[in-house]
């Protein structure tokens, strides 16, 4: 793209942490085709950390990449990605990314950065300061040990109170592999934290004055928001609501879509009720209560309001107040979050963990919430949590813990579901106090090495839905049969992707689905209802692409893989059609250049392969099908005995998805036998060097016969 | 008719009252509107007739305004994208026209910590910062030696004529709220125009936390968000006089 184009603001900034060096490259001359968010990271990390790098190494790279429609009004941008070499990657850190929404990235567009590059190691507490064209890299002595809030509030005064302070908590100071960095209160990236830590970064600072700029048609531009602000649902693109109305054809339970007419944001100063159109496009914000669908209706009432990242409409972290935790357990009384980060302190607890309508478990929440965003402490989709759980009533501490650590741990407050547990718990593993603490401050992967537990012991127990490599499942089969499974093999953390469950789980009658499915993946038969599961076929497979590579598409572009793709509306009028050509039609409005969907998918293709030769380099092997893209025993069984692919199970069949993976590869033009891309795929995806290096090494399917 | 230097009273009177200064200025007997101050006075639309030098005094109250209720907003910064993008062409929270970034973290007071501090480190409540469009005397059109903020014909908005700005900063200074928004890439500064009637940033608010009403002044709600530097360029104090006497002139009660 050229030079003064739009959307992208055109220069990445580095900092050498170990020389205090602070340059600036040009975003197009370096990054061309690869747009933003973990394009960037990955190629950072092929060109510039070579395998065999350690997580903590101060030769590891830490990549904050924002995307051309990042800081616009494409409604849900606002999104970073934070790519390095995953430190709770198991049994070997890889690369990896965690993703940020709030208003981190936006800021760092404003201060006219598309991407922030980190490297070396500072040799004392510093944070970074960005102030537009000035760069500083600070003092942070005295913010060490200090919580994200009070750093938080610390810089604030500092650099001003409209900057955006991207902080690590006490996990990351002591390069905890679970700790995460948080911006705006409770925008997580997990896993990044540790790595911070290790280059002794406390926080990154924004504030920017600068502008994104459109090229194209202002009309135009301003016209195609509003269309996308039409076709949009609830949180996740659920685009039917909960509950019925003459307003809406379809209704549907499970959808996110709870913001009825007539209930409130109770804990609003005076509380506010929910106006009466659903559609109104002054009303979208309504639509989503992320406490409600999470922890119940009877979060209503201590809903202050939604919030959420720059321009987006949804508000999907809800902010809530709750007065009686703060007598009761000493923490503030506002608590914000979203989905898992919401739950955080509800699902340590076997009597909690799936509990709606419940105040405990709600003050649970309102504990687990305040100390994970200030201890920056991340939870890796509730495995955190679901490890604690298996680890106990497994009796695996009572066997391997010293007597005198156990019976430091308030366990009688665990047994009666008491959230003053957490208040002991948590600090622990920040601290990476005792075994206990250092075991699960390491993630999964640590309480195999530790504690020398057989991996098998978890891949085998559905109750924990650890998927391999140290992580859980993330939307995989109790979503999208197959589509779900290819997708959770692909990644070194639990897969990221949100394309496939956002249409699969959008609320419309599987028959609309099924229509929409046929006109963009080529047959009604691309995907299933949940738990009613079809044998395998290639239209599946085309939508486990179709997903992968608008996941990635969307973090190089910097909007939320949380809401997109939209694929489907909540308009009658449309036949429930959504647009799936919004990203191109987008982003050659802002940078003034014409890239069709096609063209834009296969960006998408080459960032996603690169995912993948950065994979193979870095575990040394091509031989990603066997090695890599593991499905875990427990999916091949059923608690009840259900045999696979019947109605009311989720149950998968090995044979079957094994030819899921044959047309996966087969539709990603992948070998086969290995699930590695020959040079010759590289070369299309105008990614021939990084061919060329692997075939040298003996990396593609071809070479290393 | 009687008329003032070309300009028929019942005019003037129409000027007066719309400024709501009608009853005092009549009361005391010191009307004195003069064709300089009129030439701001929209619907006259006089500033072609009585010449482009002449210091403005008056402006016309606006037609319409934007409310903001604090505890509706859900800090998306929807509305200061909306009023940058479509009115010019980037997105730009620093040049928008309605100001949420500055409240979204702490609230107007700022990192202060303890109960009091708003926005999303505090109580939640963001205080969103809007134009009053303020009523005569117009602190940021008073203050510019330019005469460059003037009323918008159609909706009587205080809009910068970015002709006229020199970029000297000193209607920032003087807007007691922190509106003036300033263009670095043009120099000049910026402020509301209310979009002929149709303002994007309600448009674009996914809350329904903006509203356009007809006006009313504002100006008496709430306190200021910052001291203010008041500046009255001398021809401008001197148009004072057409309508005002100094202390010792007036007529005794």
């Amino acid at each position: 793209m050229a030079v003064g184009s739009g959307g992208f603001v055109g220069k990445v900034l580095r900092v050498d942490l170990s020389t205090g060096k602070i340059t600036t490259e040009d975003t197009h001359e370096r990054y061309a085709g690869l747009l933003g968010g973990a394009g960037i990271g990955y190629r950072v990390l092929w060109d510039e950390v070579p395998a065999g790098t350690g997580p903590f190494d101060a030769a590891n790279k830490l990549v904050f990449a924002t995307g051309p429609l990042v800081g616009t009004s494409v409604p849900c941008n606002g999104r970073a990605t934070v790519t390095t070499l995953f430190p709770t990657c198991w049994p070997k850190p890889l690369v990896g990314s965690g993703h940020m929404g709030g208003h981190f990235a936006a800021k760092l567009k404003y201060a006219g950065y598309d991407a922030l590059i980190v490297e070396g190691q500072a040799d004392k507490p510093v944070w970074l300061m960005i102030r537009d064209a000035r760069v500083e890299i600070r003092d942070a002595r005295h913010l060490w040990g200090s919580g994200i809030r009070r750093a938080t509030l610390e810089i604030s005064q500092e650099l001003g109170p409209d900057c955006v302070v991207a902080a690590i908590g006490q996990a990351g100071e002591n390069l905890a592999p679970m700790g995460m960095v948080i911006n705006s209160v409770s925008h997580s990236a997990g896993g990044v934290g540790g790595i911070m830590g290790g280059k002794n970064l406390k926080a990154v600072a924004v504030q920017g004055s600068g502008a994104v700029r459109i090229a194209g048609d202002k009309a135009a531009w301003e016209a195609l928001v509003k269309f996308h602000l039409s076709i949009l649902g609830a949180n996740n693109q659920h685009v039917v609501p909960s509950f019925p109305t003459p307003q809406a054809e379809y209704y549907n339970p499970a959808s996110r879509w709870v913001g009825q007419p007539g209930k409130r944001w109770g804990a609003a100063k005076p509380p506010l009720e929910l106006p009466g159109n659903i559609h109104d496009p002054n009303s979208i914000a309504f639509r989503t209560n992320s406490a409600v669908y999470f922890l119940g209706d009877e979060a209503w009432k201590y809903t202050v309001r939604g919030n959420g990242c720059t321009a987006c409409p949804i508000r999907c972290h809800t902010m809530l107040k709750m007065p009686s935790v703060t007598a009761k357990y000493g923490i503030p009384d506002m608590g914000q979050n979203t989905c898992v980060a919401l739950m955080f302190g509800r699902t340590f607890f076997k009597q909690l963990a799936n509990k709606k309508n419940n105040e405990t478990a709600m003050e649970a929440c309102m504990v687990g919430m305040h100390l994970a965003d200030d201890l920056g402490l991340w939870s890796n989709y509730g495995q955190l949590q679901r490890d604690l759980r298996k680890l106990y009533e497994g009796g695996y501490l009572k066997a391997r813990l010293g007597s005198k650590e156990y019976a430091s741990i308030p366990w009688d407050k665990y047994d009666s579901a008491d959230p003053a547990f957490l208040l002991d718990l948590l600090p622990r593993i920040a601290n990476r106090q005792g075994e206990l603490g250092e075991v699960l401050s390491r993630g999964t992967g640590a309480i195999f090495d530790h504690w020398s537990i057989p991996e098998s012991e978890w891949a085998g127990d559905h109750a924990t839905t650890y998927w391999k490599m140290g992580h859980p499942k993330h939307h995989a089969n109790e979503d999208d049969g197959q589509c779900g499974v290819i997708i959770n093999t692909q990644y070194n953390r639990d897969a990221q992707c949100h394309s496939h469950t956002n249409f699969v789980r959008n609320g419309l009658p599987l028959e609309v689905q099924k229509k929409l499915a046929a006109a963009i993946w080529g047959s009604p038969d691309a995907l299933d209802a949940p738990g009613d599961y079809t044998p395998a076929n290639v239209p599946k497979a085309r939508r486990a692409k179709w997903s992968l590579l608008r996941k990635e598409l969307h973090d190089a572009l910097g909007v939320c893989n949380w809401m997109g793709p939209w694929a489907a509306s909540p308009l009658r009028e449309r036949g429930y059609t959504g647009d799936d050509s919004l990203e191109s039609k987008f982003l050659s409005l802002a940078t003034g250049q014409t890239m069709d969907r096609e063209e834009l998918d296969r960006v998408a293709e080459r960032i996603f392969t690169l995912h993948r030769a950065l994979t193979i380099r870095d575990m040394g092997r091509v031989d990603m099908r066997a090695a890599h893209d593991i499905v875990p025993p427990w999916v091949f069984e059923d608690p009840s005995g259900k045999a696979a692919l019947t109605k009311g199970t989720i149950r998968m069949d090995p044979a079957d998805i094994a030819k899921a993976m044959d047309y996966f590869y087969e539709v990603m033009g992948w070998d086969k036998a290995t699930g590695a891309p020959s040079q010759a795929r590289y070369a299309e995806l105008g990614l021939a060097e990084v061919g060329e290096a692997l075939a040298a090494a003996k990396l593609t399917p071809e070479a290393a016969k | 008719m009687d008329t003032t230097r070309g300009i028929s009273s019942e005019w003037i009177k129409r000027a007066a009252k719309a400024t709501g200064w009608e009853g005092e200025l009549t009361r005391r007997g010191f009307l004195k509107l003069s064709a300089c101050a009129l030439t701001s006075l929209a619907f006259l639309d006089l500033g072609e007739a009585y010449g482009e030098n002449a210091p403005l005094v008056i402006l016309d109250n606006a037609q319409g305004v934007i409310l903001a209720d604090p505890t509706r907003c859900v800090a998306c910064g929807r509305c200061e994208l909306a009023c940058t993008e479509y009115n010019d062409g980037r997105a730009q929270p620093s040049l928008a026209r309605i100001k949420i970034a500055r409240a979204v973290n702490f609230g107007p007071s700022g990192p202060t910590g303890g109960e009091a501090m708003h926005g999303d480190w505090g109580d939640g409540l963001v205080i969103q910062g809007v134009c009053r469009q303020c009523p005569h005397p117009v602190p940021c059109a008073t203050a510019c030696p330019q005469n460059a903020i003037v009323a918008d014909p159609q909706t009587g908005a205080r809009v910068v004529d970015a002709a006229q700005c020199l970029g000297c900063r000193l209607c920032q200074q003087a807007c007691p709220w922190g509106m003036i928004a300033f263009d670095e890439k043009a120099g000049v500064a910026a402020k509301c125009t209310l979009c002929k009637g149709k303002p994007k940033c309600v448009e674009a608010c996914p809350a329904a936390a903006l509203r356009y009403v007809p006006w009313r002044d504002l100006t008496r709600d709430g306190s200021p968000t910052r001291p203010t530097l008041s500046v009255v360029p001398p021809e401008t104090a001197k148009a004072c006089l057409d309508c005002h006497v100094t202390a010792g002139a007036k007529a005794t009660k």
